[in-house]
């Protein structure tokens, strides 16, 4: 099989279909879009009056980014929000229909089970970010935005979004049910989101506080976890604060001493995509391990006895 | 067709398959009769390659479950005992579905959708939601979905367990359609007269053992030794009853006399002349309506196989 045929296979899987029908035959579809649009233009237009409020005599270029800033981040707030509720329920909503043994049994290996699904779930993600393009648009009317700068505002909002979603699958494939593994995928986005960012600042402290403040503003490499921050460096020094490799690695360890200059630069959010592109791999990789086991690590309480019931091997 | 030797399985203290022994001829129809619990479900599984077997074999087609799961699957449909339906897809969406997942060729999947629908008499609501069809046309649809791909074999874990008497019917004679298809069909089910007149072959399965394997007649003839008559009185006052019981009791070749929903019960040896003990009973001026010998059928053959030691 050529990698055209492999190509064309993994985006003819037909989970990707099924699943897509499901989702959009129900009200639920266009009500989230609606949703989705709507808040994100409320906030954008209450942070639009904002800017131009009272006495402010901002310029329009200066309105554009104000707005812009807004947008990019609420966009990836809601995004966040929304990731694990479409990804969590992947493998658990299967095993819970009891149809996952009948894909089991089909020619659909486990890696094109975990693919179908993760497809199926970002695909609606990336449906939101495309329908809120219209308004990244209005706002470039008013000047002061670096094309550049919105690419990668929006690379990043996409690859949260996958590695969400692909996190959240890897724990759909460990728990037996939906509401337990929202529940922890929820638990873990937020950790992602808020508890990086405070654990990060407190390390950055210990970081500055050991370096006598002669390190500058360094922050801790865990902070790059975080797209909320990788977005706000993005958005605040559109000229880039790069990096190299070796400095990275020895904040990660709260070394001190004078600034490794050794590797390659990285901008932080460039950091961020390539820890979430690798946080995705190993996701995937884990979904895929526990399907080919057929066995959830944890399984649901009501299962019968005396036989297993389909969907998982040991009782 | 089908080969097991010597399954074992535990789920941690608990065994469910002891010693697993049986095949299946290609182009039977093999009843796989137990009571629940009794390792039917683990046996389809492991055939299925859900499940892995701690020790023996088990192959189809004489490909190894255990060593070529993808080429068992081409060859199987399988239709467990539980199963659920994707709602918000019409009965020819999930079949296309399933075809998708099966590799069908794309332009040959909504015409095999089609053909498997008009099978179980589905046509007609081919464009409904599979969620709306009733528990049978649910069933129907599930065995359609095993067929998606043509597979020689049929593994159908207890496919007419919750239907009502015509769904049930309509089941079984789509399994016989099937085995005029060519199809090898391993059928599991707790109740027995749902396989009675459906199998050509049965394999009896007690506590993770099998008890008993063979054609139908050949394990009625097995288990089934010794033969049974039937004697109803015109008059099933208990009195006569048994007054009669006594009188046949002591008789050469009489194993023994019960009295049986007012008639008597005669379990006789082999060679017993029945038609003596008409004779006699008539001479002795006893009134009788019906004198027939008893047909033993899977279910007593069942029972005994089964029996607790102490009940035998």
């Amino acid at each position: 099989m050529t990698w055209v045929d492999r190509l064309v296979r993994a985006f003819t899987n037909p989970l990707i279909l099924k699943d897509g029908i499901s989702r959009m035959r129900t009200w639920r579809a266009p009500f989230v879009i609606t949703l989705y649009l709507g808040l994100l233009g409320l906030f954008s237009y209450t942070i639009f009056v904002l800017a131009t409020l009272g006495d402010r005599q901002a310029g329009s270029a200066q309105v554009g980014g104000i707005v812009f800033a807004a947008l990019a981040l609420i966009q990836l707030s809601l995004v966040s929000l929304f990731a694990p509720a479409l990804a969590a329920g992947a493998i658990t909503g299967e095993r819970e229909r009891r149809t996952f043994d009948m894909l089991l049994v089909s020619r659909v290996s486990p890696a094109g089970i975990v693919w179908g699904k993760l497809v199926a779930s970002v695909a609606f993600m990336l449906l939101l970010i495309l329908a809120a393009l219209p308004l990244f648009a209005a706002v470039f009317l008013f000047g002061g935005i670096d094309f550049g700068q919105f690419l990668a505002t929006q690379l990043l909002t996409v690859t949260t979004a996958i590695s969400l979603g692909a996190t959240s699958l890897f724990i759909s494939a460990v728990f037996g049910r939906t509401l337990t593994s929202t529940v922890v995928a929820y638990g873990i986005a937020f950790f992602a989101m808020v508890g990086t960012l405070i654990i990060g600042e407190l390390l950055s402290i210990a970081i500055n506080l050991r370096s006598g403040g002669t390190g500058g503003n360094d922050v801790h490499p865990l902070l790059f976890v975080n797209p909320f921050y990788a977005m706000y460096q993005l958005l605040e020094q559109p000229n880039g604060a790069p990096m190299h490799l070796g400095r990275l690695f020895q904040l990660l360890f709260l070394a001190g001493g004078s600034p490794a200059q050794i590797g390659p630069l990285v901008e932080p959010w460039v950091a961020t995509v390539l820890l979430q592109i690798v946080i995705t791999a190993l996701a995937l990789f884990g979904a895929v391990q526990l399907i080919q086991g057929w066995r959830p690590v944890v399984r649901p309480t009501s299962e019968p006895e005396a036989e297993p019931s389909p969907g998982g091997e040991a009782p | 067709m089908i080969e097991v030797r010597g399954l074992r399985k535990r789920y941690g203290r608990q065994v469910a398959l002891e010693s697993v022994d049986f095949e299946v001829p290609r182009g039977e129809i093999f009843g796989f009769i137990g009571p629940n619990g009794a390792g039917k479900t683990t046996t389809i599984r492991i055939l299925a390659t859900l499940v892995t077997a701690d020790a023996g074999s088990a192959s189809i087609g004489e490909i190894s479950v255990a060593d070529d799961p993808q080429g068992v699957r081409r060859l199987i449909g399988y239709m467990p005992d539980f199963f659920g339906v994707y709602d918000r897809l019409t009965a020819q969406e999930y079949l296309e579905f399933y075809a998708a997942c099966h590799d069908v060729p794309r332009h040959r999947r909504a015409r095999v959708a089609r053909e498997l629908l008009d099978l179980v008499d589905l046509a007609d609501r081919s464009e409904a939601q599979v969620d709306t069809l009733s528990r049978g046309m649910k069933q129907r649809l599930c065995l359609a979905r095993t067929l998606v791909h043509d597979p020689q074999v049929l593994l159908l874990d207890e496919p007419a367990s919750g239907l009502d008497p015509r769904a049930r019917y309509e089941m079984r004679e789509l399994i016989k359609e099937l085995r005029r298809m060519g199809k090898t069909i391993l059928v599991s089910s707790h109740i027995l007269p749902e396989l009675e007149e459906l199998c050509t072959w049965v394999g009896f399965i007690d506590r993770g053992r099998m008890v008993e394997v063979g054609p139908v007649e050949d394990v009625r003839n097995r288990v089934l030794t010794g033969r049974r008559l039937r004697v109803e009185l015109v008059d099933d006052d208990e009195v006569k009853l048994l007054s009669a019981r006594d009188r046949i009791a002591d008789r050469k070749g009489v194993i023994a006399v019960e009295v049986v929903e007012g008639a008597l019960e005669v379990a006789v040896e082999e060679g017993f002349p029945d038609q003596e003990l008409l004779a006699e009973l008539i001479s002795a001026g006893v009134a009788v309506r019906s004198f027939a010998p008893i047909t033993g059928d899977l279910s007593e053959a069942f029972l005994r196989l089964t029996a607790v030691p102490e009940q035998r």
